[in-house]
């Protein structure tokens, strides 16, 4: 019963963290706590938690996407110039094209990754280069304007009062907490992050689970870039910038090891709550952005160094 | 009499379960090579990472130039003018020759204090000159053949002025005319008052160039004896000592015929010409010292190495197999050789190990069915007697012999016809190992054709229906049950 243990403890300790905060800002801002405020902290979380959830994944896989900003970049840009066309294609196409943008560059990922054994590190950070470089160049540097009704509905639509992109995130969460936890392919994730050369000898196919991740990774991308067209009811090429930190850290955060193997779901999502939280509480208590910056990278570093620290402690012993 | 270079006194290491060295005593002269010799699992490594500070020693008393040292890491042991060549080189293959032969000591100028590389390849060429090689001091150690990597580390164990040198297993890798050179040079430092440390399988080798000989065996000192007072024969016994496990009955199948046919399997440069035949219910033994080429039979069968040539043939159909999941689509079930890292993955649960190869059976739909999972798991574990709290617990927490159990039961629920077995029993318990053969036994009876690679001479004497031999990548003679005694087998293993 040693895992189930250590599994609650972790997200525990983490969603005792997230009351701790909500009880100070609580104090510190009287407007924390507002109905109007809730809402938009939690659609605010739900554009990069949608990602964050799939990179859970990949993080498990012993992988890493730090290309997902970029391709939120490129998408809003992709699906903004083409409905600024004379004449544009109906807008599901020019959806699915936009989620394809993303899909193609997981698709590349995965394949330096995997077949020609290149370092996720490094292959996502060339991705996140040349995506961000490609939406600068299609937009020719500047912003597109795109006044929407689907891409609106979906940023800023409501079905029973709850926003559409908390209910888009709620169900990524369900579904990839499934796929995680659940099925066959989320037990191959864990062990290949576990033991690569294991999970090989165990007859899982390593190079299609991982292909299939960064391919997840970079639709995810996509949807949060569609999100964000919607929000801003702009394509531009500056979306995104930093995104793949901010996700990066939830995911740390809420508990999941860069060395692989270890993670859930429900970990990440306590991690992103605790940084749109720290965000919110923050912004409305009157600290500038660029402060907060120094907090995302404190709380990075933080998450990283309580899991060297427990794993050094259980090693010790 | 020459003075006692160095003394190991009543060392004593033990780990979880097994005393890896147990009150073991030996003395080294300056100007001499001891050959230390014993079986897998003797202590002869063990004693080796004690003496070059690798790992702390219980209790015991280490003394060189008969002065008490204090040996407790890799640095003190270097100081005290100890260097080991262990068997995987542990070269920086991304740097020069100079600059593995200086490492961190490279010489610099007075003045700028900067590295001095003309200093450097001067003086790397005058240590390799005393071994009569002319590796340039400017090549990377990558394009090195492995003798060479080997001069290299002895280069650089010159240069540091050590006193005792320890080889392990230093010819494994290499040709034959390579060893030779290679015991010129060893001549060549042993002519120079360095006391040798030479550790290996092959009998002949050691007793050509030792001075005396200390055999080992689970753990203990057996013996030392001048070589040139003693038989190789009696040698072996030592090593040995055990008696053939009898419990093993001859196995009579029901099912005939032969299961699996391998006809000419190459790999370059490491197995020629592989070809035999396994029959349902036959245990196969193939039988070979370390670097022989056994491991990548075994390995070229279950998918993980690619063959260059050659054809296998299952059930009469030829069959290929480019991966590990072909293997196991083609019911060829396998224990590999590094339960730790190869076999199990550690931090995952008793059950999840022990459904991993047949996660496609655990449910219709993509969910895993968490019932058919328990039944599963605790099938084997009642089958196969796994002592474990529960099936939930991390398999990192068990014994040796019941993780072994647990990789074992993990191939079995895929119901293999053919079974790949390598070193099955290594480093666990008797009872364990009991289990163990219980269970080969009643698979050969169903008929399943078993192919066990062991280093383990009364094992395999004892299990097999067959043993091959393998030298040098080929098969070099085959011995049915009881045609061998382990003398025998030794000896041929050991010719190359």
């Amino acid at each position: 019963m040693k895992i189930i243990g250590n599994k609650i403890t972790t997200n525990m300790s983490l969603f005792a963290f997230l009351g701790f905060l909500i009880i100070v800002f609580s104090f510190t801002s009287e407007h924390f706590l507002g109905i109007y405020n809730i809402t938009s902290l939690l659609t605010n979380i739900s554009y990069s938690g949608i990602a964050a959830i799939v990179l859970t994944l990949v993080i498990i896989s012993r992988g890493l996407d730090i290309s997902i900003g970029g391709v939120i970049g490129l998408t809003t840009v992709v699906i903004a110039t083409l409905y600024s066309q004379s004449d544009p294609l109906p807008v599901w196409l020019i959806l699915i094209i936009g989620l394809s943008t993303g899909a193609l560059v997981g698709l590349l990922n995965g394949w330096c990754i995997t077949v020609l054994n290149m370092d996720p590190i490094i292959t996502t950070l060339g991705a996140m280069a040349i995506t961000r470089g490609l939406a600068y160049v299609i937009s020719d540097s500047q912003s597109i304007l795109m006044f929407e009704d689907t891409t609106d509905f979906i940023s800023n639509g409501t079905i029973l009062f709850i926003p559409i992109p908390i209910i888009l995130f709620l169900i990524t969460a369900l579904i990839f907490s499934i796929i995680l936890h659940k099925s066959k392919f989320g037990r191959a994730v864990y062990a290949i992050g576990a033991n690569e050369t294991s999970a090989s000898l165990s007859g899982i196919s390593v190079k299609k689970v991982k292909m299939i991740l960064y391919v997840l990774s970079g639709l995810a991308a996509s949807i949060s870039g569609i999100i964000l067209v919607g929000q801003t009811s702009v394509g531009m090429p500056q979306h995104g910038i930093g995104t793949e930190l901010e996700v990066i850290t939830a995911v740390l955060l809420g508990g999941t090891a860069l060395s692989g193997g270890k993670g859930t779901i429900y970990g990440t999502i306590a991690g992103v709550l605790i940084l749109g939280v720290l965000f919110n509480g923050l912004t409305i208590s009157g600290v500038r952005y660029v402060h907060l910056q120094i907090f995302q990278g404190i709380l990075l570093l933080a998450a990283v160094a309580t899991y060297e620290i427990k794993t050094r402690n259980e090693v010790a012993t | 009499m020459k003075s006692t270079l160095l003394k190991m006194s009543h060392i004593c290491k033990s780990y979880p379960g097994v005393k890896a060295v147990n009150d073991v005593s030996i003395d080294l002269f300056a100007g001499e090579i001891l050959g230390i010799m014993g079986e897998n699992g003797a202590g002869k490594s063990t004693l080796i990472k004690l003496l070059a500070g690798a790992e702390k020693k219980d209790s015991g008393e280490i003394y060189i130039d008969e002065k008490k040292v204090d040996i407790n890491s890799p640095k003190t042991s270097q100081e005290n003018g100890v260097s080991v060549i262990y068997q995987e080189l542990i070269t920086m293959d991304t740097l020069s020759v100079a600059e593995n032969i200086f490492v961190g000591q490279l010489p610099v100028n007075k003045v700028t204090k900067l590295i001095d590389w003309k200093a450097a390849q001067k003086k790397s060429t005058e240590v390799l000159a005393l071994l009569n090689s002319n590796i340039k001091p400017k090549s990377i150690v990558a394009t090195l053949s492995v003798y060479e990597k080997q001069i290299v580390e002895i280069a650089k164990a010159i240069h540091k002025n050590a006193k005792v040198v320890v080889m392990d297993e230093p010819t494994a890798a290499l040709s034959e005319k390579d060893s030779k050179s290679l015991f010129k040079v060893i001549e060549n430092l042993k002519n120079q008052g360095v006391g040798i440390i030479y550790i290996s399988h092959r009998i002949e080798e050691v007793f050509k160039i030792s001075d005396r000989i200390t055999v080992m065996r689970d753990g203990k000192l057996i013996a030392t004896k001048q070589t040139k007072d003693v038989e190789k024969k009696e040698i072996i016994s030592m090593m040995i000592g055990r008696e053939l496990n009898q419990f093993f009955p001859e196995i009579k199948s029901e099912k005939k015929g032969v299961m699996m046919k391998v006809s000419d399997l190459n790999i370059n440069g490491i197995i020629e010409n592989i070809s035999f035949e396994v029959k349902k219910g036959e245990i196969l033994g193939i039988f070979g010292l370390v670097g022989s080429g056994c491991l990548n039979i075994a390995r070229a069968l279950i998918g993980v190495d690619d063959i260059d040539q050659g054809e296998i043939h299952i059930n009469g159909k030829k069959t290929s197999i480019k991966n590990p999941k072909n293997a196991l689509k083609n019911n060829i079930g396998f224990i590999p050789i590094d339960r730790k890292n190869e076999g199990l993955t550690l931090n995952f649960s008793v059950k999840q190990n022990l459904t991993l190869q047949s996660i496609d059976e655990l449910g219709s739909s993509f969910i895993i069915q968490e019932s058919i999972e328990n039944s599963i798991a605790e099938k084997w574990v009642k089958k196969l007697d796994i002592k474990t709290p529960n099936i939930e617990v991390e398999v990192k927490t068990l014994s040796g012999g019941n993780q072994q159990k647990i990789v074992l039961g993990k191939t079995l629920e895929i119901n293999p016809e053919i079974l790949v077995i390598v070193e099955p029993t290594r480093g666990i318990d008797v009872g364990a190992k009991m289990d163990i053969y219980k269970m080969l036994e009643n698979l050969c009876k169903e008929g399943v054709a078993i192919i066990l690679v062991s280093t383990d001479v009364p094992e395999i004497l004892s299990i097999s229906n067959r043993v091959l031999v393998v030298s040098n990548g080929k098969i070099r003679k085959e011995f049915k049950k009881g045609e061998a005694n382990q003398q025998e087998l030794l000896y041929e293993a050991s010719l190359n």
